[in-house]
């Protein structure tokens, strides 16, 4: 088999790691909500898209480069998912996890379709990074924009995981994570802690939405395909287990890459399915995490 | 959370009745539905509530029914969202332009026309439903197809169905005229021709090894299946398949597989989205065939004005330019730059000449008479701005031919056939490391 | 119990005498809001009734409407085909049911989410079968009338809100809500409780199946984003949260709603009954949890939802 030679299971794995670094952004913030609310936010990927959509308009209408429309997009939808927790999600937390599933549904569909009325079903692209690089004695492409969407990815990831790690913040979500009424005798504004941890998860999104842009076209529909995905994601590597979400992001990557090289494309879209029923079939906590879901 | 854990007094009590029936066999049903509520009879409000819902929706629908008969009423469906929206937008442009000119002309059987059209974002079952209403809500007189093969699959049906005659431009499958249906009447060429030209371009040029991509719906896959045939019957090797579902594929992967492969042509069943990310990402990757040709996409101006220069020396297939001598072709494009700003692409003048023939079949039928316009669309032959306009006994286009074109220099030729070509072909594809 | 009784008859007989009335297009508008009922009530009977909210009944939707589709092309009468598209998609919820209810809440919700992907990915790759991408169009000579689907699809509402009704009246319906209430509870009083659900389960993919043959049959055309469709999903839910889940009628008014509205958007705003639907539900579970049928009975003094009122009382 010609596909067996080491450039070629090389090119593939490092397309399936960049892809997967994506992934884990937006996976990794979709867990950080459920593990500090208990609400698994259907309507992520429609925010991953707000912000695909939001470098899409800086760069159709000033012509902003894709990486200084990052930071605009993150602060735009960290506001945003901040009001959206003030508004919406915080009338849910702590009500049974399908009221929550129910509410979020109703918003993403909301999203999608405002999105679809305002922008239309069109597939858009953002023109910037274009083309890539060749290390010629490897006989490797390196292409511009995967390369950076997934350096940006693996950064934007690392720097949320430190933020939760060290900084004061950081901790309190932590707390409130574990125990939100212990959290809350210790003094820590549980619902501020929310606001900003929903926040968070939105500017997540948002970024993962800004890079989106520079690899694949997109439209307003396209954020179903990918909050599938991540649920792919966070039910293999545990519901709420942040590091697990980055490796499930990694892991589905790859095995996309894979599929993808040795079946077909077609096979390569429907592994996030068959791997989504099969774990919770299996294994119904995920890779890594403890059994409470059976 | 808590409330899965906790047990509530009325939760009890539902339990309650459980083990009291288990236990005593006394709980009446009776009053186990008091206790529950479930079997409650409705109150009058209720029911007050339901007839008056009834009745409002009722009003809803009895409403969309209303219209003005002294106008005769064109229905289509057209995609103007989702992924081929942009030929739709091109096909509507040119049942619009139709219909104006036909107004200006003094009309249809002297009555003015009217288009009545909906988006069916691109999707097939919309698109059948659409036509469902054109025929029984909105009561068209005539019907023009909706744009590609799989739409028009799903929306013929409907029309067959009502045994409506539907003239169908913007749809090249021979699968539809393959059913045995009377009232589907294509105008453009049939997919199993599309990529001939160019695959006999290359055994020509020595060319042994082909490599197929293309997109999983009707028309790609009528297109895909002629390239095997003909790969096949000229003696060459198909090196590659592989087909894919979505126009936003990531053909990544795909690439790599190709490049291990080394064709020396590639072909693509393919619309103008997957067609233009599969060149940009070609160019990524460095993929380097001899001939590099698409169904759909390097056919239309929009492949041009994504790709820029690294459209150059892509092949593909068009039913139309405004090169070709064809009665009315340069003032019909003259007209529609002017009033769309933009140079019409083969759909528009599909949309357009699609107007045309279904103007000639009513004039031909005298009548608007459903039998009368089948037979007279049957038997017609003309030549629209489009073409030639001549269908076999199943409505299949057979009297228009194809052509090949290319981008050289940033703008399309007609490079085959040989009598219609305005540019010779530029033969091998260029490297990209070299652009 | 009686005024249900006469009220269901009422419309019933309505129902049956409307293509008597009717143009082709209301007849259609009619046949579609039956649908509707239809698939509304077998959610309910799932859903409304134990609290596993699947978001994936349409995967039993879809399966009929190819194994309707598929029959009927390969020669098998309107009806027969009707009843084996019942029957597959029963005997798949079986094995479905029995891996997918062990799991609870979002991960019965999401897992069922997946399973309706999974079902379109097979209708697009198994394309020897199915045809895949391009769909199943069925020649019209092939086809039952109109009026032949509408009064099939008449049956199936009236089947599965027959179903609840009766299901509401007996020790199973208890069974079912107790599940709802408190699983563990109810299991520890003797409740079979999975094979309660099992059975709730299979139960109500049999008029998905059916319902999907008979959608085949009405529209003619099928291909997998059709039928394995996610709007018909958040359709389903949204309709029987709208009038209020685990109860009769609750469903029928929201279909009749929610059917209304659609009918007056879809062609030209298709977007737009989405998104309204998507804001009826967010307001209604906020504000509306037992739907609004709940609204109607509490006009009435103490009654009916008591039950879930005091329990949600409880659990805040």
């Amino acid at each position: 088999m010609d596909l067996l030679q080491p450039a070629i299971l090389l090119q593939l794995a490092i397309g399936g790691l960049l892809a997967g670094a994506l992934y884990a952004l937006l996976a990794s913030g979709l867990n950080l909500v459920f593990g500090v609310m208990r609400v698994i936010n259907l309507a992520h990927g429609e925010l991953m898209i707000a912000g695909a959509f939001l470098a899409w308009l800086l760069y159709s209408l000033l012509g902003l480069h894709p990486l200084l429309a990052l930071p605009v997009a993150m602060v735009v939808l960290y506001i945003l998912g901040f009001y959206l927790q003030r508004l919406l999600i915080e009338r849910i937390v702590g009500r049974d996890e399908l009221t929550s599933l129910l509410v979020t549904y109703g918003l993403s569909i909301i999203l999608m379709n405002v999105g679809l009325l305002v922008f239309s079903a069109d597939f858009r692209a953002v023109p910037a990074l274009q083309g890539a690089v060749y290390l010629e004695d490897l006989d490797l492409v390196l292409s511009k924009p995967r390369a950076v969407a997934g350096i940006v990815s693996i950064v934007l990831t690392a720097g949320v995981y430190w933020f939760l790690k060290h900084s004061r913040t950081g901790k309190a979500i932590r707390a409130v994570s574990e125990h939100a009424e212990v959290a809350m005798i210790c003094g820590i504004d549980v619902t501020r802690i929310r606001m900003v941890t929903f926040g968070l998860a939105a500017a997540m999104a948002g970024a993962a939405g800004v890079m989106l842009t520079t690899i694949y076209s997109f439209s307003p529909e396209t954020g179903a395909d990918f909050v599938l995905k991540c649920f792919a994601i966070i039910v293999i590597g545990g519901m709420g287990n942040f590091v697990g979400a980055l490796l499930g992001g990694l892991l589905l990557g790859l095995a996309e890459a894979f599929v993808s090289g040795f079946l077909s494309t077609q096979w390569a879209e429907a592994v996030a399915y068959l791997l989504l029923v099969l774990v919770l079939i299996l294994r119904p906590a995920g890779l890594l995490g403890k059994a409470d879901a059976a | 959370m808590q409330n899965c854990y906790r047990p509530s007094r009325a939760t009890w009590k539902t339990i309650g009745i459980l083990v009291g029936e288990k236990q005593m066999h006394k709980v009446s049903r009776s009053e186990q539905q008091l206790e529950m509520g479930w079997g409650k009879p409705m109150s009058r409000g209720l029911l007050r509530i339901v007839i008056t819902a009834l009745i409002v929706a009722s009003a809803c629908f009895a409403s969309t029914l209303a219209s003005a008969k002294d106008e005769i009423l064109v229905g289509a469906s057209v995609a103007l969202t989702g992924k081929y929206s942009r030929t739709g937008q091109e096909q509507l442009n040119g049942y619009n332009m139709w219909v104006d000119e036909v107004n200006a002309r003094g009309g249809l059987l002297d009555r003015k026309v009217k288009l009545i059209h909906y988006d069916d974002e691109s999707k097939p079952d919309t698109g059948a439903k659409l036509y469902e209403k054109l025929i029984t809500g909105d009561k068209v007189d005539l019907l023009l197809g909706p744009y590609s093969s799989g739409v028009t699959l799903a929306a013929s049906t409907t029309a067959e169905k009502h045994n409506f005659p539907m003239v169908s431009p913007g749809a090249a499958s021979s699968k539809i005229w393959a059913r045995g249906y009377k009232n589907v009447f294509g105008l453009y060429t049939p997919a199993e021709i599309y990529m001939d030209q160019i695959l006999e371009l290359a055994q020509a040029k020595g060319l042994k090894k082909v490599a197929l991509i293309h997109e999983d719906t009707a028309f790609p896959r009528d297109v895909a299946k002629a390239v095997k045939a003909k790969v096949a019957a000229l003696g060459m090797e198909l090196v590659f398949e592989e087909k894919y579902s979505k126009a936003s594929t990531d053909f990544a992967a795909m690439l790599v597989k190709l490049k291990a492969k080394s064709p020396q042509v590639i072909v693509g069943g393919s619309y103008l989205p997957d067609s233009t990310a599969f060149v940009r990402q070609a160019k990524e990757y460095r993929f380097n065939p001899k001939i590099m040709a698409f169904a759909v996409g390097p056919g239309l101006p929009d492949f041009g004005a994504n790709l820029g220069s690294d459209a150059e020396g892509v092949m593909g297939n068009t039913q139309w330019e405004a090169s070709l001598k064809l009665p009315g072709a340069k003032a019909f494009a003259e007209r529609y730059e002017q009033r769309f700003g933009q140079a019409p692409g083969y759909h528009a003048a599909g949309g357009y000449g699609g107007g045309q023939v279904l103007e000639a079949a009513v004039n031909k039928a005298g009548s608007l008479d459903k039998d009368a316009l089948r037979k007279a669309l049957s038997a017609l032959e003309i030549t629209t701005i489009f073409g030639r306009y001549q269908v076999d006994a199943t409505g299949k286009q057979v009297g228009k031919p194809g052509y090949t074109i290319q981008w050289i220099g940033g703008e399309r030729h007609i490079v085959l056939p040989q009598e219609n070509s305005t540019h010779a072909v530029v033969y091998p594809f260029k490297p990209w490391k070299g652009r | 119990m009686r005024l249900d009784l006469s009220l269901g008859l009422i419309l019933v007989l309505l129902a049956a005498l409307a293509p008597v009335a009717t143009n082709d297009y209301q007849l259609s508008f009619l046949l579609q809001l039956l649908l509707m009922v239809a698939l509304a009530q077998s959610w309910n009977l799932i859903s409304g009734m134990t609290g596993y909210v699947s978001f994936g009944h349409a995967v039993f939707f879809g399966v009929g409407a190819y194994t309707g589709a598929l029959l009927l092309v390969a020669g098998h009468s309107w009806w027969a085909a009707v009843g084996w598209a019942a029957l597959i998609a029963t005997a798949l919820a079986l094995p479905i049911g029995l891996l997918t209810l062990r799991l609870h809440g979002p991960y019965f919700a999401i897992a069922m989410l997946g399973l309706n992907e999974v079902g379109r990915t097979v209708a697009t790759l198994w394309v020897d079968l199915t045809e895949g991408g391009d769909g199943i169009a069925l020649s019209p000579a092939l086809l039952p009338a109109l009026e032949t689907n509408y009064y099939a699809t008449l049956f199936l509402a009236v089947l599965a809100t027959l179903a609840i009704g009766v299901v509401l009246g007996t020790r199973f319906g208890l069974e079912l809500q107790a599940i709802r209430e408190d699983e563990g509870a109810a299991e520890m009083v003797g409740v079979n409780t999975t094979r309660d659900k099992v059975i709730a389960f299979a139960a109500s993919a049999v008029i998905p199946g059916a319902a999907g043959a008979v959608y085949a049959y009405y529209t003619s055309f099928i291909d997998p984003l059709s039928v394995f469709l996610p709007a018909l999903n958040i359709q389903m839910v949204a309709m029987v949260l709208l009038g209020g889940r685990g109860t009769l009628w609750g469903p029928v008014i929201g279909v009749v709603i929610v059917m209304s509205v659609r009918e007056l958007t879809w062609a030209e705003f298709p977007t737009l009954h989405l998104a309204l639907l998507g804001a009826l539900m967010i307001l209604v579970i906020l504000f509306l949890p037992e739907g609004i049928l709940s609204v109607l009975r509490k006009r009435r003094g103490p009654g009916s939802t008591r039950l879930a009122e005091e329990c949600r009382q409880q659990g805040e």
